[in-house]
C-alpha cells in the first residue's frame, strides 16, 4: 500500500513538474509565438543552479567537481535557480528574437541547447560533466525525519502548491492587456510593432517568464530526484514537453494541464517502468521518442487545435445605448458588403 | 606556420565534407521555404546505409556508398509524401511545419537508432597513412572526399544552370507562385528537389564518416548547426552561397582548433552563425530587403 | 480648405536595395488636418516612402519630421508612439483574435501592459480596461461591426477586414493615419464608406491622413493635396484639378501603365 501511494505520488510530482514546463513554454510559444526549441536547457540550468545551491562545497579528493556548493537554504535555492534560468532566457533571447524569421529564432535556440548541453557535459568543473550533479539535498526532508513514501506525498503537495501559484499567474498574464500585447505579436509581429508595441520588449518578457517558470519546474526535479546529469536533458526531453503543449492544445493553460497529464505522465513516466528488452538497453526509450514525435505531427495533422482549443476573450460590456442604431448599422453593412 | 597550414589541410577537408550537406539543405530550404530540421537523419541514412551494405552484403565501398546515396533521397521523398506535403497542401503556417520537422527528426533519428544501435562504427576499408603532400597531411580518404565534393558541386551547377529540372528549381526558389504561373510542374520539381538533397545529405554524411572515421547515428545531427551555419552565412536558397558559406565555416573551424580545442567546433560554427545573424541575417550574398 | 502648418514633412529620402536605389530625394509635406493622397506608377517607391516613414526601413539619408520632431531611423513603435499609425496594403488583422479583442490591443501605453500590474496589481488596470472597452465598441459601432465583436477576426469577410483596419487604427487615438492602399480590392459601395469614414474622421476628429492610392476617382473625391511620386522623386504636388493640366504627370502615369484606374471607375 505505501509503494502505491508512494508511486502515484511519484507520477503525481511528475505530472506537477511537466504541468510547469508546459505553461512555461505556452508563455513562450502560446502567447507570444517564440518558437523555443530548448525548453529544457532552462530546466537544466535552473535544476544545476538550485543543486550547486543547495550541495555544501565540493569535496577535494572525491573527483567531484562543481561551481559555488553555498549549503543555501532552499527556499534561496529556487530564487537561485529560477533567476539564472530567466539570465539565460534573456541570453539566448538577446540574440534569437532580433526581428529574426521564425525558423532563424527555432534554429539559434536549438543551437543554443546543443552549446550548452556540450559545455556543461565537457567541462567536469561547472557542474562535474557527464556525470551531473548527485545527492543533492532535499527541501524539508532533514528536518521531518519522514519515511522515503511519505515523503514523496509531501513533495507532491510542495510541487502543486507551486505549480498553482504558477498556473494562477500564468493566467492573469494572458488575461492582462501584457498577455494580449503578447498574443498580438504572436498574430502578426510587424502589425503589433506598427500599433505601438514594444514587440523586442514583449517577446523578451515571455521568453524570460516562460524560461523562469521552466527553471523552477528544473528545481523541483532536482530536489525530487536529486541528481541531474546531461543525459536526462537531451533534445528529446524538450520534445516531451512540445508534444504536452500541443497535444493539450496551445494557447489555452487548461490544455497544458490535460497535455502533461496525457503526454509526460501516462506516456512518457508510465513506459519508463517496462521492462527493457534483452540485449536492447535503448529500444524502449527509442519507441518512445518515435511515438511522440508521432503524436504530435497527427494531432497537427487531424486536431491542430489540441485538445482544449484556445478560447476567446471575454470582456466585461456595459449595455451599449446605441444598440437600436446599431441594427440599422448591420443592415447597411450587409447590404454594401453583397 | 607549418602547424597553420596543417590545419589549413583539414578546415579544407571538412569544407568539402560541409558543403555537400549545405548546399542540399539550402537548395531544399529555398524550393520548399521551410527549414527541414530532420537533415541530419538523411545524413545518418546514407552514412548507415553504406556501412549495412559493406558489413553484412560485403559489398565494395563504391556501390555501397551508391546505394547509401540513392536510399537517403528516397527517405527524404518517403518523407515529403507521406508527411511534409500534407502539411504544405493545407497550408500549414511556417511555426507548425517547423515543429514537424522537429517532430520529423525525433522520430527519424531514433528510429536509425533502433535499426543501427547507438555504439560507434567505422567503415571496414584501411584508412592508410597519412600521405604528405607540401605542408599538408591528409588521409588518401580525405583526399578522396575533397575530390568527391568538387566533382559533386560541379555537378550541382550543370544540374542547375543545364538542366530544365534545374532551372525550375531556380524559379522556384526565386519565387513559387511565379513559377507555377510559368507552368512549371510544382509537384514533381518539389519531389525531384527532395530526391536530389536527400541523395547530397547522403553522400555529406559518407563523407562526414570518411572523414571522422568512427561514427555514431547522432554524428551528422551535431553536425546540423555547422550546415546551418554555412547554409545562413551564404544566404537561404543560394547555392553558390552556401558553397562559400562552407568554404568559410570550414576554414574557420579548421583554423580555431589552433587556439582552442577541436571539441567546440560546433562552438566555433555557432558563433560564426551569431554573429552572421547580428550583423547580416540575410547572409553576405542575398540582396537586401528581402530577407 | 487650406490650412495651418505642416504634420509631417519628408526632406530628401534615399533609399537603395543592393545597388536598386529605389528612393531618390523624395520630398514633402503633409498639411495638418489634410488628406493627402501619395500616387504615382509601379514601382515609384511609394511603399517604400512609407516604410521609411513608419520606420519599417531605415532610409540611407534624409530626413523624416513628425510635429516638429525629427523622427528619421525611429522603429516603427516609437514612430506610432508619437501618434503616427500606418495601415498595411494587404489588411492584417489579429487572425485569432476577436474584432473586440483587435481593438483592444491598439490603445497606447496601456497601464496593464506593464508586467507588475499585469501579475500582481489587477486592480490597477481595471477601470482603464472597462473605458477601453467601452470606446472600442463606440467605435465598432461607428463602423458597423458592433455585431461582429466576438467573432474571430480571421473570419471576417475582405471589406469588413478592411474596415477592421481602420477601426483599430482609430481605436489607437492617432494624429495622423497612413494609409496604404485602404480601398484595394473592395467593392465601390464599400470604397465610398471608407471615403465617409475618413472625411468624419477629418472633420469631427481632426485626423491628418497620408493615403497611397491607385484609383484617382477616389483621390480626387477624397483628398485635398496630391503627391504625384516617379522614380523615387517627387514629380509635382498639388490639387487633383492642377496635376491633370500637367503634362509631366500625365506622361509619367502613361509611360508608367497605370492611368487606366483612374479613368475606369
Amino acid at each position: 500500500m505505501a509503494i502505491l501511494i508512494g508511486y502515484l505520488a511519484t507520477l503525481g510530482v511528475y505530472f506537477c513538474i511537466y504541468n510547469i514546463f508546459a505553461i512555461g513554454l505556452n508563455i513562450q510559444f502560446g502567447y507570444a509565438g517564440i518558437l523555443d526549441f530548448t525548453v529544457i536547457t532552462f530546466m537544466a540550468i535552473g535544476a544545476y543552479m538550485a543543486g550547486v545551491g543547495s550541495l555544501g562545497p565540493a569535496q577535494p579528493g572525491t573527483e567531484i567537481y562543481y561551481i559555488l556548493g553555498l549549503s543555501l537554504p532552499w527556499p534561496l535555492a529556487l530564487i537561485l535557480g529560477a533567476v539564472s534560468a530567466g539570465v539565460l532566457g534573456y541570453l539566448i533571447g538577446l540574440i534569437a528574437l532580433r526581428r529574426l524569421r521564425s525558423d532563424y529564432l527555432a534554429i539559434v535556440t536549438l543551437a543554443a541547447g546543443s552549446i550548452i548541453y556540450g559545455l556543461v557535459g565537457n567541462n567536469t568543473k561547472i557542474f562535474d560533466g557527464y556525470e551531473g550533479l548527485v545527492g543533492v539535498p532535499q527541501p524539508f526532508n532533514g528536518v521531518l525525519n519522514l519515511s522515503p513514501n511519505t515523503y514523496d506525498l509531501v513533495f507532491m503537495i510542495f510541487a502543486a502548491v507551486i505549480m498553482l501559484l504558477l498556473w494562477v499567474l500564468a493566467n492573469r498574464l494572458y488575461k492582462s492587456p501584457l498577455g494580449r500585447a503578447m498574443r498580438a505579436t504572436r498574430e502578426d509581429l510587424d502589425v503589433a510593432e506598427a500599433f505601438g508595441k514594444n514587440t523586442y520588449r514583449i517577446r523578451m518578457m515571455a521568453m524570460v517568464i516562460g524560461a523562469v517558470f521552466v527553471g523552477i519546474g528544473g528545481v523541483l526535479t532536482i530536489w525530487f530526484i536529486t541528481a541531474l546529469a546531461p543525459a536526462g536533458w537531451g533534445t528529446s526531453e524538450t520534445f516531451v514537453v512540445w508534444a504536452a503543449l500541443i497535444v493539450g492544445g496551445m494557447g489555452n493553460n487548461k490544455g497544458a494541464v490535460i497535455g502533461s497529464f496525457l503526454v509526460a505522465v501516462l506516456f512518457n513516466e508510465a513506459t519508463r517502468f517496462l521492462p527493457s528488452i534483452n540485449g536492447l538497453p535503448s529500444l524502449i526509450p527509442e519507441i518512445r521518442n518515435i511515438c511522440i514525435g508521432a503524436l504530435v505531427i497527427l494531432t497537427l495533422r487531424f486536431r491542430p487545435q489540441g485538445v482544449f482549443p484556445e478560447r476567446k476573450a471575454k470582456f466585461f460590456e456595459l449595455p451599449l445605448t446605441g444598440r437600436g442604431r446599431e441594427r440599422e448599422h448591420e443592415v447597411v453593412v450587409t447590404g454594401a458588403e453583397e | 606556420m607549418h602547424l597553420f597550414l596543417l590545419t589549413l589541410g583539414f578546415g579544407i577537408v571538412t569544407a568539402a565534407v560541409l558543403s555537400l550537406a549545405s548546399v542540399g539543405l539550402s537548395l531544399q530550404f529555398g524550393v520548399t521555404n521551410y527549414v527541414n530540421f530532420a537533415y541530419g537523419a538523411y545524413l545518418a541514412v546514407g552514412m548507415y546505409m553504406t556501412y549495412t551494405c559493406m558489413t553484412a552484403f560485403h559489398l565494395p565501398f563504391l556501390i555501397g556508398a551508391v546505394i547509401g546515396i540513392l536510399t537517403a533521397g528516397i527517405v527524404a521523398v518517403i518523407v515529403d509524401i507521406l508527411v511534409l506535403e500534407r502539411f504544405v497542401k493545407r497550408g500549414t503556417s511556417g511555426f507548425f511545419l517547423l515543429i514537424v520537422t522537429f517532430g520529423l527528426q525525433l522520430i527519424l533519428l531514433n528510429l536509425a537508432q533502433a535499426i543501427w544501435g547507438v555504439g560507434f562504427d567505422r567503415y571496414p576499408i584501411a584508412q592508410g597513412k597519412p600521405l604528405t603532400i607540401g605542408p599538408f597531411s591528409v588521409t588518401v580518404a580525405q583526399l578522396e572526399v575533397v575530390g568527391v565534393a568538387i566533382i559533386a558541386l560541379v555537378a550541382v551547377h550543370l544540374l542547375l544552370t543545364k538542366s530544365r529540372l534545374g532551372k525550375a528549381m531556380r524559379a522556384m526558389s526565386d519565387n513559387k507562385m511565379l513559377a507555377q504561373a510559368s507552368g512549371i510542374d510544382i509537384n514533381a520539381t518539389t519531389l525531384w528537389t527532395w530526391f536530389f538533397t536527400g541523395c547530397l545529405a547522403g553522400l555529406g554524411g559518407i563523407a562526414l564518416a570518411l572523414n571522422t572515421v568512427e561514427f555514431q547515428v547522432f554524428t551528422g545531427n551535431s553536425f546540423l548547426f555547422v550546415i546551418f551555419a554555412a547554409v545562413i552565412l551564404g544566404g537561404i536558397g543560394k547555392i553558390y552561397g552556401a558553397m562559400l558559406g562552407a568554404l568559410i565555416i570550414g576554414l574557420v573551424v579548421g583554423l580555431s582548433s589552433l587556439v582552442i580545442s577541436s571539441a567546440y567546433n560546433v562552438d566555433v560554427a555557432f558563433a560564426v552563425l551569431v554573429i552572421v545573424l547580428l550583423i547580416r541575417p540575410q547572409g553576405i550574398f542575398a540582396i537586401a530587403g528581402k530577407a | 480648405m487650406e490650412q495651418m502648418k505642416p504634420i509631417l514633412s519628408v526632406a530628401q529620402l534615399e533609399k537603395s536595395f543592393g545597388g536598386v536605389q529605389a528612393v531618390r530625394g523624395a520630398e514633402f509635406e503633409v498639411l495638418e488636418g489634410s488628406i493627402t493622397a501619395l500616387i504615382g506608377p509601379n514601382g515609384a517607391g511609394k511603399s517604400t516612402v512609407v516604410n521609411l516613414i513608419a520606420g519599417a526601413l531605415r532610409p540611407d539619408a534624409g530626413q523624416v519630421h513628425f510635429r516638429g520632431v525629427d523622427i528619421t531611423g525611429y522603429k516603427p513603435h516609437q514612430v506610432a508612439g508619437h501618434g503616427l499609425i500606418r495601415t498595411f496594403q494587404i489588411s492584417r488583422e489579429y487572425p485569432a483574435m476577436t474584432v473586440l479583442e483587435n481593438l483592444m490591443v491598439s490603445p497606447l501605453g496601456q497601464t496593464g501592459e506593464h508586467l507588475f500590474s499585469a501579475l500582481f496589481r489587477r486592480g490597477h488596470y481595471k477601470s482603464e480596461e472597462r473605458e477601453f472597452v467601452e470606446k472600442a465598441i463606440a467605435i465598432l459601432d461607428e463602423f458597423g461591426l458592433y455585431g461582429m465583436r466576438n467573432e474571430y477576426a480571421r473570419n471576417l469577410s475582405g471589406g469588413q477586414k478592411r474596415l477592421l483596419e481602420l477601426a483599430r487604427a482609430v481605436m489607437a487615438d492617432p494624429k495622423m493615419l497612413i494609409l496604404d492602399e485602404p480601398m484595394a480590392g473592395i467593392n465601390p459601395a464599400l470604397i465610398s464608406r471608407i471615403g465617409e469614414h475618413m472625411l468624419r474622421l477629418k472633420e469631427d476628429n481632426g485626423y491628418t491622413f497620408l493615403m497611397v492610392e491607385h484609383n484617382l476617382d477616389v483621390v480626387e473625391r477624397v483628398c485635398d493635396h496630391v503627391v504625384v511620386l516617379a522614380v523615387g522623386r517627387t514629380l509635382a504636388q498639388g490639387t487633383m484639378s492642377e496635376l491633370r493640366q500637367d503634362a509631366e504627370v500625365v506622361s509619367a502615369y502613361l509611360t508608367g501603365g497605370s492611368v487606366g484606374a483612374g479613368t475606369k471607375g
